[in-house]
């Protein structure tokens, strides 16, 4: 489902985030990518997810080679990605509805139609009732969720959440990775990155774990 | 097609509804962008009238040749038949200075200052109807009768009408180039106006790229808004100027009435009124378009 051979990213200021990377990801695994701040976990994700573009070797995302994609091909691509970022990115001039509703527009979703997903997606998040709320005044763990649900909203094969529980307390962080393996065990791959310990016993998954750059184990 | 359809109406509705968001922000920008587009409709109207007066005048031309005062009446006849047998000479009618004199106290009523002369200043003239009618030829005919003995000077009547003419058309294509100016300006306000939204949707904008948004989709409601606003602009426009052309119908009727005239002033036709609404909404997208286009090659890394 997702292919790094020999993959190297060269940032324009000629730092070498990831320094020859391989790995394969199956259909239906969930896997998580580990290791300290600066690691290079980020980079892996955002190659995967084809924000970045390799410097060398090459990126399979369901046998496309996404260095090829051009633009349509690529957002065609990203709309089959449930994206997680480690900074939210949500948009605090809307309500929560709405911005889960946010990838149904893009996919060409009437308001209409998108309601029930937009419903199923928050439903399953724990965010049903807040449906109305302004983001800015969800806690923490809830902005987590509520960007989640946005990721699953469009029932992506692929879900790819980058530190999901960044600076949750363990109580929330756990809740997190329980929806996480949730997706998987209906059938969705999980990639996430993750330096949450704790959390990586509860998952209890295969892990890709970097050190500068380098896969180690 | 559904979805594309969808997508279109989507992105229609939040074009209205970004334009309904700040509607004093959207009323000033369709006035300024909608005078831009009056100028030059107004010139243009105003000229096209001038041009259409100056069609009216008739512009046959007459040439009257004014003779010397001390032109004998041998001469006089010589100058007569030499006239006539000028090749492109229609008519040559013989006009004397005693009648001159006669037709220039019954109509400019002068005559009081003129029975006080003691010498008749008129000279005696020939009108001459020339059967051409092109501008070398006459050129050409009226140096000859220049150099004509006893020709003291020379008019041509037809001249002021053909210069009317000549400066309407010059002056339409100084409205052409106004106007090619001021919808350059059109395309630059509406940029600017999308700059300032795209600003407010930056987060928006890289949010839906990441999850799949084409630049295409990102583009379709800055679009519309674009076109709309544009749209809105050239209707201000049109009607500024039909309202114009209407008092301004008003007055000049009042002036021709009392010299026994018909004249009335020509608005916009209906056609030219839609084609202008419809460049001046092209002109909005065209703004819309170079604006988004040149966020997103900037902030795109690819
Ligand atoms: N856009 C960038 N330009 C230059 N260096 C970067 C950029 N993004 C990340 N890096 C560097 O690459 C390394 C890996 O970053 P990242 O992938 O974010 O690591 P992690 O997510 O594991 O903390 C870091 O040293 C970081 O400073
Ligand atoms: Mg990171």
């Amino acid at each position: 489902m997702i292919a790094f051979s020999n993959t190297v990213k060269r940032y324009p200021n000629g730092f070498e985030a990831l320094k020859g990377v391989s790995f394969s990801i199956e259909r239906g695994e969930i896997v998580a990518v580990t290791g300290h701040s600066g690691a290079g976990k980020s980079t892996l994700l955002r190659l995967a997810a084809g924000i970045e573009l390799a410097s060398q070797g090459s990126v399979l995302v369901n046998s496309q080679n996404v260095s090829q994609l051009k633009e349509a091909g690529l957002a065609v691509m990203r709309r089959n990605l449930g994206l997680v970022f480690q900074d939210h990115k949500l948009l605090f001039d809307r309500n929560v509805f709405d911005n889960v509703a946010l990838p149904l527009s893009i996919a060409g979703f009437s308001h209409l139609e998108s309601g029930k997903r937009v419903r199923a997606a928050l439903d399953k998040v724990g965010l049903l009732n807040r449906e109305k709320a302004a983001p800015i005044t969800l806690s923490g763990g809830e902005q987590q969720r509520l960007c989640i649900a946005r990721a699953i909203v469009n029932r992506p094969a692929i879900l790819i959440a980058d530190e999901p529980t960044g600076n949750l307390d363990q109580a929330y962080a756990e809740t997190i990775f329980d929806l996480f393996r949730s997706f998987n065990q209906v059938g969705v791959t999980v990639l996430l990155a993750t330096h949450d310990e704790s959390g990586l016993e509860r998952l209890n998954c295969r892990r890709i774990s970097l050190e500068r750059g380098n896969v180690t184990a | 097609m559904r979805g594309w359809l969808t997508t279109h109406a989507n992105a229609c509705g939040r074009a209205v509804r970004r334009l309904l968001a700040q509607p004093t922000v959207t009323l000033l920008s369709v006035f300024v962008i909608g005078i831009a587009i009056t100028l030059p409709l107004g010139l243009y109207v105003a000229f096209a009238n001038v041009n259409a007066a100056a069609g009216r005048v008739s512009t046959e031309p007459n040439i009257n040749v004014y003779l010397a005062l001390n032109a004998s009446e041998q001469e006089t006849r010589d100058l007569e038949r030499r006239l006539k047998s000028l090749g492109g000479v229609d008519r040559v009618a013989f006009i004397s200075r005693e009648s001159a004199l006669q037709e220039m106290k019954r109509v400019a009523n002068l005559a009081e200052l003129l029975g006080s002369l003691e010498v008749n200043p008129l000279p005696h003239a020939f009108a001459i109807q020339p059967t051409a009618v092109d501008a070398a030829t006459l050129e050409a005919l009226r140096k000859e009768i220049t150099t004509l003995p006893k020709v003291e000077s020379l008019t041509m009547d037809f001249e002021w009408a053909q210069k009317l003419k000549r400066f309407a058309t010059f002056a339409e294509r100084i409205v052409l180039l106004l106007g090619l100016l001021l919808a350059t300006a059109v395309v630059f306000v509406t940029g600017n106006t999308i700059r300032l939204q795209i600003l407010t949707q930056k987060d928006e904008i890289e949010v839906s790229q990441l999850i799949g948004a084409t630049r295409r989709f990102i583009r379709r409601p800055f679009l519309y808004f674009g076109a709309f606003q544009g749209l809105l602009a050239g209707l201000v426009a049109v009607l500024t100027v039909m309202a114009f052309v209407w008092w301004a119908g008003v007055e000049v009727r009042a002036l021709t009435a009392s010299y026994g005239g018909d004249f009335s002033l020509r608005a916009p036709t209906l056609n030219q009124s839609l084609g202008v609404v419809a460049f001046s909404g092209l002109l909005g997208w065209l703004g819309a378009f170079l604006s988004v286009w040149m966020y997103l090659r900037r902030v795109s890394g690819r």
